[in-house]
């Protein structure tokens, strides 16, 4: 396929992005294991982001590729961030309103009866919630 | 441009692709794009028709407070039925699916779609999805609404769940559909056709399609999560079970805000093309109105908290999405602007597409300003819920998208058809349902201001008024489409034959495309020289033209005007 | 754009046409990056489609960080490893089967499909066993959440905690969705399989090869942030 100009990625190329990828297995797992603080998840995610950048760029040989199929995969994950940073905007600060409370039913549920065992003589302990949800 | 233009040539072809082959066989399987869009055509009107009357019967039922021809539960289920109807059966699939099949491959003189078996196959599952919405009516209530929330949609019986799969089954119809006309247009342009010289509604199609393809999949796996929560009680939306109820109004909304941009952008393609066409007149600021498009198929993705902003949801993520909305505001703007300022020194040709577009300026703008309102926070906590938010929809959504594709659907039903359509007939047509749209619509801006609620089957009598108003502006709107649908299938038999360019278009379709066009639309692939609305580089059109009712001669004044 | 032009106006005065080539493109090259187009737009809406549940799991995470850490005690990292490796293996032999039959090395093609079909399997048979040993002690999605007695070593009533539930239910409806697409790629490659065999594709023609290739490469990447996210943190 030459003749049109396609590119082909020579094995030589390929294995050692395979090994390299199993190298970021091991050393992921090993990190994780470790003691390493708030470290912990933002290395295990970049990791994973590195051996992902790896496989995009060498394995589906975007690297070589048009152009244009590089744009697609980078709108495409920028609508993935948007969506996950702009719903974290909105349940890391739940609450932040005056009438609205943090947790969710359950958790008044649990606080109730953690104050009705408490005071086992209490009448009608209720958190903000209608008596029959 | 080269000598091949028809634009004048007033005789038909013989043979063209509604006739090449004849048996029922041809079309099902047809991979010809202009055909499936007419299957469309004809599937979407069905979801129109069936939608419509439920909106006659949920307003007639609002005659009067008080039971007057439906009790609350089949009221319920009417306008969940309308609305399910409505968005994921007519006004989704209905402009790009419909018109942008017919008329994208054509109007960038490629010879069909990229994907042509993926093509069929997405009509065929956007029917297959439509049967399953309908199966639910069969097994039971339909409740809940068109937006599905969590956790009462867990409580309601088991028909929602035929609905969310319809629902599921239709988004890759979409899908398909919006991926196919995207790499149509990076990869099947006609030689000469550069980005800058696309029809707008090709811009507009496109950025439709950058919508469809990125927030599709997410209403996709929401729908599979709300399945999961009733079968195996997962709990990531139900709150009895430690699930949040709005991160379902996340999920949901990440995609159907996106979706309002699905149905309001193919829509101001359609009517940039007309605007363009009828005013014999470059469209002003073409770049901006191309990339404002794009602009708002982008922003239209961080704005989708606005519906949320009662919902419990942060104040912080509150205050962000309020003023982004804001920002919509702009691209938008700039569309309109743009419209306007292209009919200034035009020579406005008043037929009836042009009507269309007339009225989609006036109803557009209303149902645009008013959104920007519902958009502020204060204002919102106040209108939320209220009929000022359905009339602001439907101001969109019906004097938005349906009177621009109704602008459309006149305009290029020569080309489908190869028959032209009683202008008379059309003309009374557009003004019946430019005054019953807005006596139905404009009454409940009112209604809402003052409290009425929506979806509410009963209500106080100081609201009778305005809801009679609204009950009666619906009929006349029913009439004014019903008089469409009688003389556009009249024309099928009786109408006069088209020419190929009878208004004096100059994007490909008009120009290298008989009408009906050819099985292959083209016979030579076609060149092009200038841009999709450059009147002062198309002197051909401006001789007396044989056939046709007399468009050449009446513009001929642009040259003479600049 | 350019391209298109000249690969249009070239073609015109060439009429030898492949036998795979569709009628409304102009010519292979055309065809195939069209094909391929499309299939990374296919990918980025499956990449929306996950990212769904990984939406799901970071707002849960970020409200309960204590709840998924010890629960992720329960997943085997060492099975989860395994099938990390299993499909990093897959992934490599499907793009040097692509490599192979730019060669015009049909034989090497077939011999990597084989291998990276034998992956998949590997992959499913340890999910299996994996799924099987936590319904044996009671962790099943959602509502049938009730782990008890002993499970490798860990005493499941400390396990039973608020929100663990969703902690499963978000394992078992990610690893499950991913699974399903497993199964499909699995289908892919027989079928490519079975084309290959009798002799289908040439380096003049493999774009199916090269369109499975890249759905493959994505269903292990979207493996690669399952297996720490889930297993190991």
């Amino acid at each position: 396929m030459s003749a049109h100009g396609h590119h082909i990625t020579p094995a030589r190329t390929l294995v050692m992005v395979f090994a390299g990828l199993v190298f970021l297995t091991i050393l992921t797992v090993v990190t994780s294991r470790m003691e390493t603080g708030p470290l912990h998840v933002p290395l295990a995610i970049a990791i994973a982001s590195f051996k992902a950048i790896l496989v995009v760029l060498f394995f589906m040989a975007l690297k070589y590729d048009n152009k244009v199929n590089a744009l697609i995969l980078s709108v495409g994950t920028l609508f993935v961030i948007v969506f996950l940073g702009i719903t974290l905007l909105d349940t890391m600060y739940r609450g932040d309103l005056p009438n609205t409370q943090k947790g969710t039913i359950m958790d008044q549920q649990r606080a109730e009866e953690a104050l009705k065992a408490e005071d086992p003589g209490a009448e009608a302990v209720r958190i903000n919630r209608p008596e029959n949800p | 441009m080269s000598g091949t233009t028809l634009a004048h040539s007033a005789h038909q072809p013989e043979v063209n692709y509604l006739n090449h082959t004849k048996t029922l066989k041809s079309w099902l399987f047809t991979l010809d794009h202009k055909r499936i869009g007419l299957m469309y055509l004809g599937a979407v009107a069905l979801a129109f028709l069936a939608g419509g009357i439920l909106a006659l019967l949920v307003r007639i039922e609002l005659l009067a407070p008080g039971q007057t021809i439906m009790g609350p539960d089949a009221y319920n289920q009417s306008f969940t039925l309308h609305a399910v109807l409505m968005i994921f059966a007519f006004i989704i699939p209905a402009v790009p699916a419909v018109m942008g099949n017919f008329v994208l491959p054509i109007q960038l003189g490629a010879k069909d779609v990229a994907f042509p078996r993926l093509n069929l196959a997405s009509f065929y599952i956007y029917l297959l999805g439509g049967v399953i919405v309908l199966s639910a009516l069969f097994v039971g209530r339909i409740d809940g609404g068109w937006t599905f929330y969590a956790p009462y949609s867990e409580r309601v019986g088991d028909s929602i769940l035929f609905v969310t799969l319809g629902v599921f089954v239709m988004g890759f119809s979409s899908i398909l559909t919006g991926l196919n006309f995207i790499v149509t247009v990076h990869k099947m342009r006609a030689p000469g056709l550069t980005w800058t010289r696309l029809p707008l509604f090709v811009w507009s199609i496109y950025s439709t399609s950058i919508v469809q393809v990125l927030a599709t999949p997410v209403i996709g796996i929401t729908m599979v999560l709300l399945f999961l929560e009733r079968a195996l009680k997962i709990g990531i939306f139900d709150p009895a079970l430690g699930g949040d109820p709005v991160l379902f109004q996340h999920f949901f909304w990440f995609y159907s805000h996106p979706a309002v941009y699905i149905m309001i952008l193919p829509a101001f393609g359609i009517v940039s093309d007309l605007m363009g066409t009828f005013s014999r007149h470059q469209v002003s600021g073409y770049k901006f109105v191309a990339l404002s498009s794009v602009a708002i198929a982008f922003l239209g993705f961080m704005v989708w908290g606005h519906h949320m902003f009662v919902s419990g949801q942060s104040a912080t993520s509150s205050i962000v999405f309020s003023l982004i909305t804001y920002l919509i505001g702009i691209p938008t703007g700039v569309k309109v602007l743009n419209w306007v300022t292209t009919m200034y020194r035009g020579s406005i040709w008043l037929q009836t597409p042009m009507l269309y577009a007339l009225a989609f300026l006036f109803t557009f703008s209303i149902g645009g300003f008013t959104g920007i309102m519902l958009g502020v926070l204060a204002i919102d906590v106040h209108l939320h819920d209220t009929y000022f938010v359905v009339a602001h929809f439907h101001y969109v959504m019906m004097g938005g998208n349906v009177i621009a594709a109704l602008g459309g659907l006149h305009y290029w039903w020569p080309k489908m058809t190869g028959r032209m359509f009683n202008e008379t007939a059309g003309r009374v047509a557009a003004a019946l349902v430019f005054i019953g749209f807005n006596l139905t619509f404009f009454p409940q801006f009112i209604m809402g201001s003052q409290g009425m609620p929506r979806r509410y089957y009963d209500y106080l009598p100081e609201f009778q008024g305005m809801h009679q108003l609204s009950t009666y502006g619906s009929w006349v709107l029913a009439a004014g489409l019903f008089l469409i649908l009688g003389y556009l299938l009249w024309s099928l038999v009786k109408g006069e034959r088209a020419t190929a360019n009878p208004w004096g278009a100059l994007t490909l379709e008009w120009t290298h495309a008989s009408s009906p066009p050819d099985m292959h639309n083209f016979h030579d692939t076609p060149v092009v020289t200038r841009g999709p609305y450059d009147y002062h580089l198309a002197p051909e059109l401006f001789v007396t033209s044989p056939g046709g009712d007399g468009a050449a001669e009446q513009v001929h004044p642009t040259e003479t005007k600049a | 754009m350019a391209q298109t032009t000249v690969a249009a106006l070239e073609s015109q005065d060439h009429h030898a046409h492949p036998a795979h080539l569709q009628h409304h493109f102009v010519s292979s090259e055309q065809q195939f990056d069209a094909a391929k187009m499309g299939m990374w737009l296919f990918l980025i809406t499956e990449i929306l489609l996950f990212s769904g549940m990984f939406v799901a799991y970071t707002v849960y995470r970020v409200w309960h960080p204590e709840v998924f850490e010890l629960s992720a005690e329960l997943l085997d990292w060492k099975l989860g490893g395994l099938n990390t490796l299993v499909l990093l293996l897959s992934s490599f032999t499907v793009a040097y089967g692509i490599n192979r039959i730019q060669h015009n090395d049909r034989k090497g093609l077939i011999i990597n499909l084989v291998i990276t079909l034998l992956c998949a399997a590997t992959f499913m048979v340890v999910k299996y066993f994996e799924y099987t040993g936590k319904f044996a002690v009671g962790i099943f999605p959602g509502g049938g959440f009730a782990p008890t007695g002993v499970y490798h070593g860990h005493e499941l009533s400390h396990f039973d905690v608020p929100y663990a539930s969703q902690f499963f239910s978000i394992y078992y409806v990610m690893t499950g969705i991913h699974g399903v697409h497993v199964l499909v790629g699995m289908g892919i490659f027989v079928w490519l399989l079975v084309k290959a065999i009798r002799g289908r594709f040439s380096s003049e023609y493999y774009t199916p090869v090269e369109l499975s290739g890249l759905y493959w490469h994505l269903v292990d990447i979207i493996w690669i942030f399952l297996f720490p996210l889930l297993y190991l943190i």
